[in-house]
């Protein structure tokens, strides 16, 4: 590794996850693809919004998957065209071993550096092992695929506004940011993980091919935030108790076969899947509480993903809090920078019909409607 | 319902993948000592791969192999004795001593042959696919193929026909980072092969070719959809190799240590192991005894290979050329 050299501020991190994208769900419930090409165009569509509000310079991973070397050839062929400018890059002079262990080093050599926030590409699991490391530093999650309940799938210049305007306090990160809930797991009385959405325990042994498809091997499930127009396992909680990302509670439910219990839910927990599933209880999880999981074998799967094997002996629990990874709000703050008049630059006084129009009476446009352009 | 392996699964695994290795290891010691005639090329690292797709197959079923083939050949049920006099170039070999390793065929078990054509696997396999398809016994076809043979126009033609035609094909892509001194970052476009799959219309899955249960998963809901007639899948596994391209290769394009440390941290067979045992379902006693025996058994073919005959002059042209 190289000795860190001084970047100029502000800076915007930027981490992409090749690996996101790929698994079995393409094979069991026709999740997106997504290609390394894309992902690699998301980042310079992101470059030239962050150029265009000042941001002065980004620091990105190394991967081998093909996303940093598009963007260094783009980066050349940029400099050679009369395109809008770019920040300066910085590619980090880490060791690439193509697991989750590259995205720890990546966010630690970020913070060193002092970036004002990070720009996530990847799904779930990318931003849960980020969200372990980023302490304050906000992250702009941005979805590579269909199958997130965490990351939004955005277009990246938009994001890369949004980035650009936090990054250089042209909005304030308070106004612009939210803090996130987290769920804890802790494993015989130690904390082994954490997970931004959901928690799931299945009667699986093993973790196999990592994703969850299959409703009828889960036993308890619970959630941060719960929305109806979820996507994943939270979904099970979304169309039956609701909860905000902002509220300050999560939910737990027992599940049980179809037809059991108190409910059988239809739920898409994958994309392109809507599955019955039987719920035995609902119940609210309060920040800070301890609720410990029935003793079996099984799998804990963290957003979605099969992460831990556990066999009856195990003493595992999951918990409720609420300092989770900051978030800029992509949608708040491109609004808030509108009321501050940010992206418009007035060349001539408004006529007075532009007022009567668009401040008073919108919905009852006259045949001398003024068009801006 | 969950993927279920019984404690006989879970043996069974284990003794194919520890019989792979332990014959690999031992080929690699006895090529040193010039016994063994022409190339060889070891699968040893590899083996949750073969093991994890050949473990959902029957006898119905085919699969085309590459010049790196001893587990596939192995996983797919083909004598130990035979693949080791056949390496030998002994007439009691699989192939009566005139295929030698990159030619092991077997096709009353299904193994249609390690191929010494960089990508020759895959054309196979759609011929195998189309003729299970016609037979309606829900064969399935499968082609292991590298990152090297991913490249070739062959394996490209073979993904395109197999989603035309909807066969019963799964293309198997072991990327092992290495075409062979040729790293994949160079050499494969797109780095992550399954990014192909979805230009030829199939799915595409890539798995930790480390981690038996990843491959064996995935393998066994693509088997399903090919056996239920909804066409091709492409698997990518990404895996390493522990030895060189083939026997007495230098292997400069490697790291310091590389291999060390891939033996020491990416070790298909300890994972497994440590996973069975940690979670009670099989002890390392057992597995043990496995050792024993599968090291009593590599011997033995070993010794059987070196002790049979060559095969005779008079066979000289026998086998070799097929009428039709």
């Amino acid at each position: 590794m190289s000795p860190l050299a001084p970047i100029e501020k502000p800076a915007v991190g930027i981490i992409a996850n090749p690996a996101s994208g790929r698994d079995v769900r393409r094979l069991v419930a026709k999740a997106s693809v997504f290609h390394t090409a894309e992902k690699s165009n998301m980042v310079q569509r992101a470059l030239t919004a962050l150029a265009s509000c000042g941001v002065r310079s980004a620091v990105m991973t190394r991967d081998l998957g093909g996303i940093a070397g598009g963007v260094l050839r783009a980066l050349e062929t940029h400099r050679a065209l009369p395109s809008a400018p770019w920040p300066s890059v910085t590619f980090l002079d880490l060791p690439i071993e193509d697991s989750a262990i590259d995205s720890v080093r990546a966010v630690d050599r970020m913070l060193e550096l002092g970036v004002a926030l990070i720009l996530v590409l990847g799904g779930d699991g990318t931003h849960r092992v980020i969200a372990g490391r980023c302490g304050s530093i906000p992250l702009v999650a941005l979805s590579t695929g269909t199958n997130n309940a965490f990351p939004e799938i955005r277009e990246a210049t938009i994001a890369g506004l949004a980035a650009g305007l936090i990054a250089t306090g042209a909005v304030s990160r308070e106004a612009g940011t939210v803090r996130n809930k987290v769920l804890r797991v802790r494993m015989n009385g130690e904390e082994r993980d954490l997970a931004l959405v959901d928690v799931c325990a299945s009667r699986d042994h093993w973790t196999g091919a990592r994703a969850v498809w299959k409703p009828e091997d889960l036993t308890e499930l619970f959630v941060t935030t719960a929305r109806a127009d979820a996507i994943g396992l939270s979904a099970i909680a979304g169309l039956t108790h609701p909860v905000e990302r902002s509220a300050q509670q999560g939910v737990r439910l027992k599940l049980c076969p179809v037809g059991e219990g108190i409910m059988t839910v239809r739920a898409p927990i994958a994309p392109g899947l809507i599955a019955p599933v039987g719920i035995a209880e609902i119940g609210t999880m309060h920040p800070g509480e301890e609720h410990m999981l029935e003793k079996r074998r099984g799998v804990l799967a963290l957003d979605g993903e099969r992460e831990i094997e556990f066999g009856p002996e195990s003493r595992l629990s999951v918990s409720l809090h609420l300092d989770g990874p900051l978030t800029v709000d992509i949608g708040r703050v491109m609004r808030l920078a509108v009321e501050q008049g940010l992206f418009a630059e007035q060349v001539r006084h408004r006529p007075a019909e532009y007022h009567e129009i668009y401040s008073t009476a919108p919905d009852q446009p006259t045949e001398e409607t003024w068009q801006p352009h | 319902m969950a993927t279920t392996l019984s404690r006989e699964d879970l043996l069974r695994a284990y003794r194919m993948m520890k019989t792979i290795r332990e014959f690999e290891e031992r080929v690699h010691t006895e090529f040193a000592t010039g016994d063994i005639p022409g190339f060889v090329h070891l699968y040893a690292g590899e083996e949750a791969s073969a093991t994890g797709v050949c473990m959902h197959l029957n006898e119905n079923d085919k699969i085309a192999s590459t010049h790196r083939g001893h587990g596939h050949c192995i996983a797919k049920g083909v004598d130990v004795d035979g693949m080791m006099a056949e390496i030998y170039g002994k007439a009691t070999g699989t192939c009566r001593g005139k295929g030698g390793s990159m030619h092991i065929a077997d096709l009353d078990m299904g193994m249609m042959g390690a191929n010494g054509i960089v990508g020759g696997g895959p054309p196979l396999i759609c011929g195998a696919g189309l003729a299970a398809k016609f037979k309606k016994k829900n064969g399935v076809a499968i082609a292991f193929v590298g990152d090297g043979g991913s490249n070739q126009g062959t394996t490209l033609e073979s993904l395109n026909l197999a989603t035309v035609w909807q066969l019963p094909c799964i293309f198997v892509m072991e990327n092992n980072g290495y075409a062979e001194s040729t790293a994949s970052k160079w050499s494969v476009a797109c780095k992550d092969i399954v990014e192909r799959a979805h230009g030829f219309g199939m799915p595409g899955v890539m798995v930790d070719g480390h981690d038996f249960f990843a491959v064996y998963e995935a393998a066994g809901e693509a088997v399903q959809r090919a056996r239920g007639g909804a066409g091709p899948t492409l698997i990518e596994c990404k895996l390493n190799r522990y030895f060189g391209h083939f026997e007495g290769d230098a292997q400069t394009y490697r790291g310091v240590d590389e291999v060390k440390k891939l033996r020491e941290t990416k070790d298909c067979i300890n994972g497994f192991a440590k996973r069975v045992t940690g979670a009670g379902m099989l002890s390392r006693a057992e597995l043990d005894a496995i050792d024993k025996q599968v090291l009593a058994q590599i011997d033995s073919a070993v010794a059987k290979a070196k002790a049979a005959p060559k095969p005779a002059a008079s066979e000289l042209l026998t086998d070799v050329y097929m009428s039709y």
